[in-house]
């Protein structure tokens, strides 16, 4: 089965700081994969790479079949939903839906499915600024969701937001993925493993991958070891 | 292509509107200046200058020099101070432009035809009035010199006749062309308001770069993976044609509500504008490209748009600036504009000499907007 993303020796360095130090991973289609790591391990970076939003010093990245470097079409195929509010705030609900439609060649049908979906139709008129955090997220996952992507990119997808946000996006995502998407997300809280099928440990410039428990597990010998190194000092 | 342009050309256009703050100064700022302006100089020349006149001589020919003084129009005699050090208070105060001393014995100097010396002092703090009083005094000084030199003559015993041709065997006739009446509105009025129509075109265009890749949404455009060509295009289409719309009030008020002279045709004026208006965009694409945020590129286009009027040698001459700064000037794009104005408006001189006006804005807008995508291109590379 071809990967879905394949990388290989990947660099990046910022400024003088190497960020990425040779990562090297593949992902498969269907699977639901998560870059989870601590504050500054560069898991934005990384899945801004994998979205050619974000240029890279070396090494090879290819998504969808396509080589990042040398070709744009994989993003005919692709979803983001960025950590930070990335969508055009000057607008209104519907004419961010319009806009992102135009620039993903989407059509009509498509719009009005997403509002369905992600029961948008009560906020249509609202300015994007204005939006709670979970109708944001929801608007973020659907403005990525109208080209039918095979492969969705999401950084921090489920907040501490409404529960009613949360249950809905987890219900989107779980069918992306019952009907083949792809995923591939950032997430810095260990709890979030339950919805992935790999988890890539970005620390230190490496990306070691585990199994969704193996990293529970890890997360928590970590924890329980810099606990005991912490107690043990004030002893 | 068809579904993506109208879709950014709309929400630039949106955006543009939404903007209290741009759309305030774009619409009602030209606009605005244009009425200032022609109010300001809606009377066409300076006159009824402020003078007083010392009169130290008290004497038929001092009440002469008088007469002749009260009979010109661009000055009005306002007062009689007795002495130098009253009239200096005067002109110190502001309440006089020009004080003419007749000195003692003036009356007696001519009749012995000895020389004889009125002193005119203007008041230098404003040269626009000072250089019209210099003007007004020098014709009235000029008729004196005439008068008393006839009479100089006569008293020679030279016949009259012979007297008077003998002033006026060389006539210097001074005839103003392209604005006869010399009338600053027509010299001014129309510039000025371009001026603020390039500042606020100027300030809208070096957002054309950096107000997009420099917000979050960028990264929503960047992932769809549309052309930066395609989004250059569409977006620049929309701001060059809310800057000629901007500027289409503003010439109908001008040309045809204020009668503001126009010796071109108005097609080709329009022409001029357009390209005036494409190569001044460039410029501030180009300024937006290397800026780092929005408020740099503003900061940026205001340190070259704000003096611009001055440098182009609108109000004072190109060639009358240091040698090492000429070149300069006409690095930008506003000098070729304000010196093209002048010329289409009020001289015409053909499209043979004003071709090049527009070929020089044509290749600055091609020379700015590939600079643009260079410096977009490799600072894209440095910050990400």
């Amino acid at each position: 089965m071809e990967p879905v993303i394949k990388v290989s020796n990947l660099v990046q360095k910022i400024g003088r700081q190497i960020l990425f130090n040779g990562l090297s991973f593949e992902v498969l289609p269907g699977e639901s994969f998560g870059v989870f790591g601590l504050r500054g391990a560069g898991k934005t970076t990384l899945l801004h790479i994998l979205a050619g939003v974000d240029r890279f010093k070396s090494g090879q990245v290819e998504v969808l079949g396509y080589n990042i470097k040398k070709s744009e079409k994989f993003k005919r195929d692709l979803g983001l939903v960025t950590q930070e509010k990335s969508l055009f705030l000057d607008m209104t609900v519907v004419e961010n839906l319009d806009f992102m439609a135009a620039l993903k060649k989407s059509s009509r049908s498509d719009v009005y499915q997403m509002i369905e979906r992600y029961a948008l139709k009560d906020l249509l008129a609202e300015p994007v600024i204005l939006l709670a955090m979970g109708s944001f997220q929801r608007l973020s996952l659907a403005c990525a969701m109208l080209n039918r992507p095979k492969l969705l990119i999401a950084d921090e997808i489920i907040k501490d937001f409404d529960l009613y946000s949360r249950n809905l996006i987890l219900r989107e995502l779980r069918q992306f993925q019952a009907e083949g998407g792809t995923c591939v997300f950032g997430f810095s809280n260990i709890d979030f493993c339950e919805q992935l099928s790999k988890v890539g440990w970005l620390e230190n410039g490496k990306l070691k991958v585990y199994e969704p428990e193996s990293a529970r597990a890890e997360w928590h010998r970590q924890i329980k070891l810099y606990a005991e190194q912490s107690d043990s000092h004030y002893v | 292509m068809f579904k993506q342009c109208p879709a950014i050309m709309k929400r630039e256009l949106f955006y543009m509107w939404r903007d209290k703050g741009l759309r305030n100064i774009l619409l009602i700022g030209p606009l605005l200046g244009l009425f200032l302006f022609m109010g300001i100089y809606s009377h066409p020349r300076i006159d009824h200058i402020t003078t007083a006149v010392v009169d130290l001589d008290q004497s038929e020919a001092s009440r002469q020099v008088i007469a002749e003084l009260r009979n010109t129009q661009d000055l009005e005699i306002a007062c009689y101070p007795e002495n130098f050090k009253q009239l200096e208070e005067l002109v110190k105060r502001g309440e006089v432009m020009v004080g003419v001393v007749i000195p003692e014995n003036y009356a007696k100097n001519i009749a012995l035809q000895r020389q004889t010396r009125v002193a005119v002092v203007i008041d230098g703090a404003n040269i626009t009035y000072a250089t019209n009083a210099a003007s007004a005094v020098l014709t009235v000084t000029r008729n004196l010199g005439a008068q008393v030199g006839v009479k100089t003559l006569i008293a020679r015993g030279i016949q009259p006749n012979q007297a008077k041709e003998a002033y006026q065997s060389i006539e210097f006739r001074e005839e103003a062309w392209f604005n006869p009446t010399l009338n600053y509105a027509y010299f001014l009025v129309l510039a000025l308001v371009l001026n603020i129509w390039q500042q606020c075109c100027m300030l809208a265009s070096c957002m054309n770069i950096v107000g997009e890749n420099g917000v979050r949404s960028w990264l929503q455009i960047k992932a769809s993976g549309l052309s930066a060509f395609k989004l250059f295009c569409s977006k620049s289409i929309v701001h060059i044609s809310v800057f000629m719309l901007l500027v289409l009030p503003v010439y109908y008020l001008a040309f045809v509500i204020f009668k503001l002279p126009l010796n071109c045709g108005i097609i080709t004026f329009l022409l001029f504008t357009l390209i005036f208006a494409v190569s001044l965009h460039s410029l501030g694409t180009l300024i937006s490209s290397f800026s780092s945020n929005a408020v740099d590129a503003s900061r940026f286009g205001m340190v070259i748009a704000l003096p611009s009027f001055v440098i182009s040698g609108f109000t004072w001459p190109i060639a009358a600036m240091p040698q090492w700064f000429q070149p300069l000037a006409w690095v930008l794009p506003q000098t070729w504009f304000f010196q093209g104005i002048n010329y289409f408006v009020l001289k015409n001189p053909g499209w043979e000499m004003m071709n090049r006006y527009f070929l020089v804005l044509g290749m600055m807008a091609v020379l700015c907007y590939s600079l643009s995508a260079l410096f977009t291109h490799c600072f894209q590379a440095r910050f990400r």
